[in-house]
């Protein structure tokens, strides 16, 4: 079975299981290298807690060795000393591994994810198109973590694990080869049964969880939903599907439940084994004097010390399995190269610094002219969306973009500023290809408002401000009032101190539109892009923006895409988009004489219909 | 039916209907002990016997179990050996059974009590009223549902097993070390107050410094996912430094709390080894000397030590677990938040099934806030089959006005008939069943586009989700999909456009073929051409809804059999297009706004083209 992710990205889980793949991990490691004096003090202290765990059960055998010879004036005080100092050892090798490991897993998770963060940010916006925001926030919070986690613990109980099996198999062989034997030999059932066990264990804990997000997935639906689940009377058959889901929830967590309480009885069960042949075989041994007293003591200790070392490793090892579709997804962000970024000699000209009056790379900071020449545009799977499309824009022009819905009008202003580029032709920007210039100077000279408009959590003065940051409150205002805001923000209890909620949730679709329209203004942008920006405003707010646009677009070049036909009527050009190409081009006068789609679309408005209904004083006035 | 409420008052009362089966696992838990603390009872024996070298004073229960058995036993040292090593593997795996007992037990009610609080928790969700959602947070509900619910799972299925577990050892452990020396006993066990106290403490100390670090995590997951929905905006103003910056800080500072924690933690766990060492080397050494003094045997000395180390463990757990225990209890109340919320009241359906359609609003008033109205005694009456259409700014209460219709909120004064019956007296299944609602905001499920379809009617058949795709203008959107109306909708598939959702939101509803049909706004973001076949489709059913349509387009209203406008809450205008075009008002107004532009238009068209501008504004 799929998981969403694997769908998503194609990395297939299973077969990322398979074997560790050192070169994904070896990359990983990288990240630790800034810390390499942390990871050797991890080292130093995982190998002292490993020797004080070792000499735990020698101290105790000389203590029971003097005790069973029964001498006179026997003296445990060395012993005592020798215990002290390990404990000591111990305990400051403990707080020591767990500081330096800390700051290690810390740094690496926070270094990692702001590797990855930084990388996203400069990625294409066709990028974001398949990869869901839980994704990719699913990748750069809980994967990080998981990462971080494996890298530094994982690194930390091998050198610990081996130094304390390396080091009881030693002491075991020169206290007593033979008797070693009946201790080792449990070893490698131990090791083979945990290895099994810890890879099932995880497979089990992961449907859990992935079940789990289905659940919270399945919450945030009802919540988002829940007026149009009354609306719909769905709330007996929503809870009968939700109660379904929980049960195979509440079954995945007793099965892995389950497992866990058979492993580790299983596992403490064999290392008995180990006990009782120690038992046999060193009550033997004892009662021969082939060893002491304190000697069958230390072995009895030790046969349950290979317990947690195994234990551990082989869940490290089944950890860094199943992490390693983690691991790709997360390097993935990281490596991924931009589709659009800046050209090496753009790069260059940013590193220079240049005279005032131009812009960062070198070249002119305004932007007088744009021009597209034989523009095409396909999306990866090939469907042309763009044909050959020819503009020219001057400073000053609106250009309303009207047609059919899925006909390229918004593909054709992510061209324009580049959010896409050309599969074929140019986007001359005052004579010069914009793929010469530089990203930023091009999108610092953008503002967009879109139909769908993005408003952040805070309050809506921070939204406004977005638009430019250093603005002042009045500045603020003053982009408000053009934008026809003001007046609704000033009927709100705290004004333009309102909280907007997560994703603008406390405002509806027209005051979203308005702000974000607010926002565009006040960036002052010298292109600037109205997609559908006033579907969700009345008619009357609608005209009174109309009226404020002549003077915002003042000086601008201007792309306005638009259903209501009446909101760009006063466009200096009209183009109607169609199946990616522009079918037609001119004033609203122009189109109308010619008859073509536009003429017909106006038509369809019913106005023209209307005006038959309309009493014929109306029509005077 | 028990009141739920009652059985989320406390912890302890969750555990209804599952106590017996905590019960066993605490039964379980102690067999699982006992049979535990017998292996350093057994190895003591063969120590003590094998050390004084005198067969004879192995004990005879050992011989017990094999001589039921009928196995040949001798008195000779192989067989007293391997008595012990037998007997020590049998108890081990008799404690593994019962271990296991115990964590399916303890798996299975805990996760019954779990899924318990799940369900009630969604059912809940969907039938509170209305008003709860308007203060309520999606993300906060979202969190309760998910953490608060798993920090209760971990203390039913984790934290009561490891506090029960620790107590029973020690418990079972005690008389066992007074039994064998009640001097050391003493010894054994003085400084486990302090392991526990130091744990109490030192976990009550740092839950702020726990707290401020999921809270520095929450602040840079919010960051993060503002950041990738509002991609597009941060990329249109070029603002990725600064989002850089914002991101660095907030993943600095969560950085910077996770080493301060972790700084604390090691010096908690070094310390408390420390302490644990302690405890064991005061053991050993006192104990040494009581054996050099005789006081004690080697055995006893050997068995003192090893329960040493199998209940100090648990012991310094029980300081953590009550600390989450505490967790768990905050956790419940923030879920009884949503538990004792006011759900939606149950009157009986009417008679008949299927109403007429006529509304009535009776000098209906209402506010979100009472003191703050945002409808003022509307009193409108509307035929069964009319077509109604509602303009007005935003915040003039046409939405609200929609919502009570639906009973999602009850009027503060006057009444809502339909066919006569005021709703607030029907069930609000039956009301809903009878209105087709197209919500300004349409809400879609993350199903196929034919599921969403089915919401409407849920045993539709094809061609009737095929006719009402139809009517939406969607059919062809739907069929240009790979898998049709298979296709899969919403994050885990294909996104759809704002219009495409508003229009799907209108099958759904065209499909239920209700009597009462209102769209809320909802062909804002169609474009003309497809907004006017859609009214079309709708004239076309004319009579057989009541409909109510919320719109700003002038093309969307005007063939509405009246229009009703709304100002600041009031009914300002009530009439059919002819009448209300010949009166000054805001319908007037907005008739003039696109007038203008209609007879500037006109005018242009005069100019450019006599003949046909002429033959248009004949009347």
């Amino acid at each position: 079975m799929q998981n969403d992710d694997e769908r998503l990205d194609g990395i297939d889980e299973r077969a990322s299981q398979g074997r560790l793949q050192l070169q994904l991990w070896r990359r990983l490691y990288r990240y630790t290298l800034p810390y390499k004096r942390d990871l050797l003090r991890l080292a130093g202290f995982a190998l002292c807690t490993a020797t004080a765990d070792i000499c735990f059960p020698l101290i105790t055998k000389s203590v029971i060795d003097t005790v069973a010879q029964h001498r006179e004036h026997a003296r445990i005080w060395p012993q005592a000393l020798a215990f002290l100092g390990c404990s000591l050892l111990l305990s400051c090798s403990v707080a020591g591994f767990i500081w330096a490991g800390s700051r290690i897993r810390t740094h690496v998770s926070h270094d990692i994810r702001r590797d990855a963060f930084e990388n996203v940010q400069k990625l294409s916006i066709a990028f974001f198109d398949h990869r869901p925001v839980g994704w990719l926030t699913a990748r750069m919070t809980s994967d990080c973590e998981r990462l971080s986690n494996i890298l530094t613990w994982a690194f930390l109980d091998s050198v610990w694990g081996f130094t304390v099996m390396l080091g009881t198999a030693v002491t075991l062989i020169v206290l007593q080869a033979k008797l070693a034997l009946c201790v080792l030999a449990v070893v490698p059932a131990l090791a083979w049964l945990s290895a099994r066990f810890q890879k099932r264990l995880l497979i089990s804990a992961r449907e859990v969880r992935r079940l789990n997000s289905r659940v919270t997935a399945t919450y945030n639906e009802s919540i988002q939903g829940v007026l149009t689940s009354k609306a719909f009377v769905r709330e007996q058959k929503n809870l009968e599907e939700f109660q379904g889901l929980s049960q195979r929830m509440s079954k995945a967590s007793v099965q892995s439940a389950t497992l866990s309480a058979i492993y580790v009885p299983l596992v403490a069960t064999i290392a008995s084994l180990a006990l009782g042949l120690t038992l046999v075989f060193g009550g033997f041994e004892l009662f021969g004097g082939a060893i002491s007293a304190g000697t069958l003591v230390a072995f009895m200790t030790y046969a349950r010390g290979f317990f947690e070392p195994v234990e551990q490793l082989s869940r490290w090892f089944a950890q860094m399995q199943m992490a390693q579709a983690s691991a790709e997804r997360v390097l993935s962000l990281i490596d991924a190269v931009p589709e659009i970024q800046d050209d090496p000699e753009v790069k260059r000209a940013l590193a220079q610094t240049h005279s005032p009056g131009l812009a960062a790379d070198g070249g002119k900071a305004g932007i007088e002219r744009i021009e597209l020449k034989h523009v095409s545009f396909a999306y990866e799977n090939g469907r042309p969306v763009l044909q050959d499309v020819n503009l020219r824009v001057r400073s000053g022009e609106t250009i309303a973009i009207v047609g059919p819905t899925g006909g390229g009008k918004s593909t054709l202003v992510n061209v324009i500023c580049r959010f896409y580029e050309p599969t074929s032709g140019q986007v001359l920007v005052d004579g010069v290809d914009y793929k010469q210039r530089s990203l930023a100077w091009l999108h610092s000279n953008i503002g967009m408002v879109l139909q769908s408009a993005h408003v952040f959590s805070g309050t809506i003065l921070e939204n406004i401000r977005y638009g430019k940051l250093d603005a002042s409150d009045a500045e603020v205002m003053e982009a408000a009032k053009l934008a026809g805001a003001h007046n609704f923000v000033m009927s709100l209890d705290t004004g333009y101190a309102t909280q907007v909620g997560e994703g603008g949730g406390r405002l509806s679709a027209g005051q979203k539109q308005l702000i974000s329209f607010a926002r565009a203004i006040l960036a002052n942008p010298r292109i600037l892009v109205l997609d559908e920006a006033t579907s969700s405003v009345d008619t009357e707010t609608e005209r009174s923006i109309q009226r404020a646009l002549g003077h915002v677009l003042k000086g601008r070049i201007a792309f306005v895409i638009a259903h209501r036909l009446t909101t760009i009527r006063n466009a200096t050009r009209i183009l109607v988009v169609e199946n990616g190409r522009i079918t037609e081009t001119g004033t609203h006068a122009e189109l109308m004489a010619a008859r073509g789609h536009y003429h017909e679309l106006y038509r369809q408005q019913s106005l023209q219909e209307s005006t038959h209904s309309l009493s014929p004083a109306l029509l005077m006035s | 039916m028990v009141p739920m409420t009652d059985s989320y008052s406390s912890l302890w009362s969750l555990t209804r209907g599952e106590r017996a089966r905590y019960a066993g696992t605490v039964a379980a838990l102690g067999c699982a002990s006992l049979s535990l603390f017998a292996t350093p009872q057994l190895a003591k024996t063969a120590l003590d016997v094998i050390v004084s070298r005198d067969l004879s004073t192995a004990p005879s229960w050992l011989a017990a179990p094999a001589q039921l058995l009928g196995w040949p036993i001798t008195r000779s040292l192989t067989d007293f050996l391997i008595m012990c090593g037998v007997s020590i593997v049998t108890c081990a795996a008799l404690s593994g059974v019962f271990l296991y007992v115990n964590g399916r037990l303890a798996a299975r009610a805990s996760e019954a009590i779990t899924r318990r609080l799940r369900d009630e928790l969604y059912r809940r969700l969907q039938s509170l009223q209305a008003s709860f959602y308007d203060t309520a947070d999606t993300g906060d509900l979202v969190q309760r549902c998910s953490s608060d619910v798993e920090t209760v799972r971990t203390f039913l299925a984790a934290d009561v097993v490891e506090i029960g577990r620790a107590l029973l050892l020690l418990v079972c452990a005690t008389p066992i070390l007074f039994w064998m020396d009640a001097t050391l006993a003493c010894i054994a066990l003085v400084l486990m107050p302090v392991i526990l106290v130091f744990a109490l403490i030192f976990f009550r100390k740092v839950k702020q410094l726990f707290e401020a670090a999921d809270v520095a995590e929450a602040e840079l997951t919010g960051v993060l996912q503002e950041n990738l929905t509002g991609v597009r905006v941060v990329r249109a103003f070029a603002r990725q430094d600064h989002e850089i910056e914002r991101f660095g800080q907030k993943n600095a500072s969560f950085r910077d709390l996770s080493v301060r924690l972790a700084r604390l933690m090691g010096v908690y766990w070094g310390a408390s080894d420390f302490v644990c060492v302690t405890q064991y080397g005061l053991v050993l050494f006192f104990g040494a000397m009581r054996a050099l003094q005789g006081d004690i045997s080697l055995g006893t000395l050997f068995a003192f030590v090893t329960y040493e180390t199998m209940v100090t463990w648990p012991v310094r757990q029980i300081g953590r677990v009550l600390t989450d225990s505490g967790k768990a209890v905050v956790s419940l109340e923030r879920l009884r938040e949503i538990l004792n919320a006011h759900e939606e009241s149950r009157e009986p359906a009417p008679l008949a099934e299927r109403a007429a359609g006529a509304i009535r609003f009776e000098h209906v008033t209402f506010g979100y806030d009472p003191a703050k109205p945002v409808l003022h005694a509307i009193d409108v009456q509307i035929r069964a089959g009319e077509t109604l259409a509602i303009i007005g700014a935003p915040g003039s209460g046409k939405t609200s006005l929609v919502r009570l219709l639906l009973r999602l909120y009850n009027p503060g004064a006057g009444a809502i008939r339909v066919d006569g019956q005021d709703i607030s007296h029907v069930s609000r299944a039956w009301l809903r069943k009878q209105i087709g609602v197209v919500l300004q905001d349409p809400f879609l499920y993350s199903r196929t586009i034919a599921e969403n379809l089915r919401v409407g009617r849920a045993d539709a058949a094809h061609e009737h989700l095929v006719q009402a795709a139809q009517d939406a203008a969607l059919h062809g959107t739907i069929e240009r999909f790979e898998q049709g109306y298979a296709t899969l909708i919403g994050e885990r598939g294909v996104t759809l456009s704002g219009g495409q959702r508003q229009r799907l939101a209108l099958a759904r509803a065209l499909l239920r073929d209700p009597p009462i049909l209102v769209l809320d706004d909802s062909l804002s973001a169609v474009d003309t051409g497809t907004e006017a076949h859609i009214l079309r489709a709708l004239r076309a059913r004319k009579g057989r809804h009541t409909t109510l349509i919320i719109a700003h387009r002038l093309s969307s209203v005007m063939h509405a059999d009246r229009i009703l406008v709304l100002e600041r809450g009031r009914l300002v205008q009530l009439g059919d297009h002819q009448t209300l075009a010949q009166v000054e008002g805001p319908y007037r107004r907005l008739l003039n706004i696109q007038h203008d532009l209609d007879a500037d238009i006109s005018s242009e068209l005069h100019a450019l083209n006599k003949p046909r501008s002429e033959r248009i504004s004949a009347p």
